[in-house]
């Protein structure tokens, strides 16, 4: 099978990481311009603004796909020759490891569960490859200051080296600067 | 002298194992080798913190680095980036990051090579004979 180009891009808050990797996508000229959004609105502000970028894209000729935990089920959604992007690995992250908040059983203590999800999110990620011909995966460098969350660093630092070894091209942000590292 | 230098969990220490060869077997973590002494030092900021919390003063502490780098021996010294966050509001986590960002720029001015590491992907960011750009953007 043909794999679909998986492009890994990375930058601070505001780098333009999302704009360049919008452009990426559409310069792959997909039948389809899938975006698939893990943002949750926690307050009207955000509710707001997620709203309003929804509008944008559709506008735009994007489908929007809300996603903010377990990504695989995005994955029945997407067709042959879409070309994807998903946007981002932090705040999905945030919402897997922090899932039981309510119920005071945090998947981040729970032993095995991050591992799972982990697992999991390898298989999706290979998989809407396969069907993509372009996969573009936007994350945040929140990895140059000691956060007192060691857990959540931890996993991100693997997800990001993982899917700067799996990637066609690793591409870091900075400034609206996008520097190619691989 | 060598350093290798990145965020947390970009695969730091997995590159110095795996690429370089390492001469010495002397792995310190948080830990400063007596001056003369050959190690790979890892987790420098730890012991930053660790002296800063045994209110020790930055002269000190920045004296003692300097007499270790000025001394003889190899050391490859693995530097965790902790500088691009927000100002913290509390005294000592301040103080942290100004004294551990002052001491990479020391060591950052009298390493042969230096190699930043994100993600797994190394780049030489001094010492690959091009004289390393920093310098030439000073102008």
């Amino acid at each position: 099978m043909v794999q679909g180009q998986l492009v890994f891009v990375s930058g601070g808050v505001r780098s333009g990481k999302s704009a360049y990797a919008e452009t990426l996508v559409r310069q792959a000229r997909g039948e389809r311009n899938i975006y698939i959004a893990s943002g949750i609105a926690r307050d009207p502000e955000m509710a707001e603004r997620i709203a309003r970028h929804r509008k944008d894209r559709a506008q735009d000729g994007w489908w929007t796909i809300e996603q903010p935990q377990q990504l695989s089920e995005a994955l029945p959604l997407i067709r042959q020759n879409d070309a994807v992007l998903w946007d981002c690995v932090t705040t999905w992250l945030a919402n897997e490891l922090y899932e039981g908040f309510e119920q005071g059983s945090l998947c981040a203590d729970t032993p095995g569960c991050m591992e799972q999800k982990w697992h999991e999110l390898k298989n999706t990620i290979d998989s809407i490859r396969a069907k993509a011909v372009y996969f573009a995966v936007v994350s945040n460098e929140v990895l140059d200051e000691p956060l007192v969350d060691d857990t959540y660093q931890e996993w991100l630092g693997k997800i990001h080296q993982w899917l700067a070894s799996r990637a066609d091209q690793a591409i870091e942000m900075e400034n609206g600067l996008a520097i190619r590292r691989k | 002298m060598r350093i290798v230098f990145g965020g947390a969990f970009n695969g730091k220490r997995k590159y110095v194992k795996e690429q370089l060869k390492l001469d010495s077997s002397v792995w310190l973590e948080g830990e400063l080798p007596a001056p003369g002494e050959s190690a790979v030092i890892a987790g420098l900021e730890q012991w930053i913190r660790k002296q800063l919390e045994q209110q020790r003063p930055e002269q000190d502490i920045i004296a003692a680095i300097r007499e270790l780098a000025e001394s003889a021996g190899e050391r490859i010294w693995i530097l965790t980036d902790i500088g691009r966050g927000i100002v913290p509001i509390d005294p000592l986590e301040r103080e942290w990051r100004d004294v551990t960002g002052r001491s990479y720029q020391y060591l950052f001015g009298n390493a042969e090579h230096i190699t930043r590491i994100w993600y797994g992907i190394p780049q030489t960011i001094k010492g690959d004979g091009r004289d390393e750009y920093l310098h030439e953007n000073r102008g």
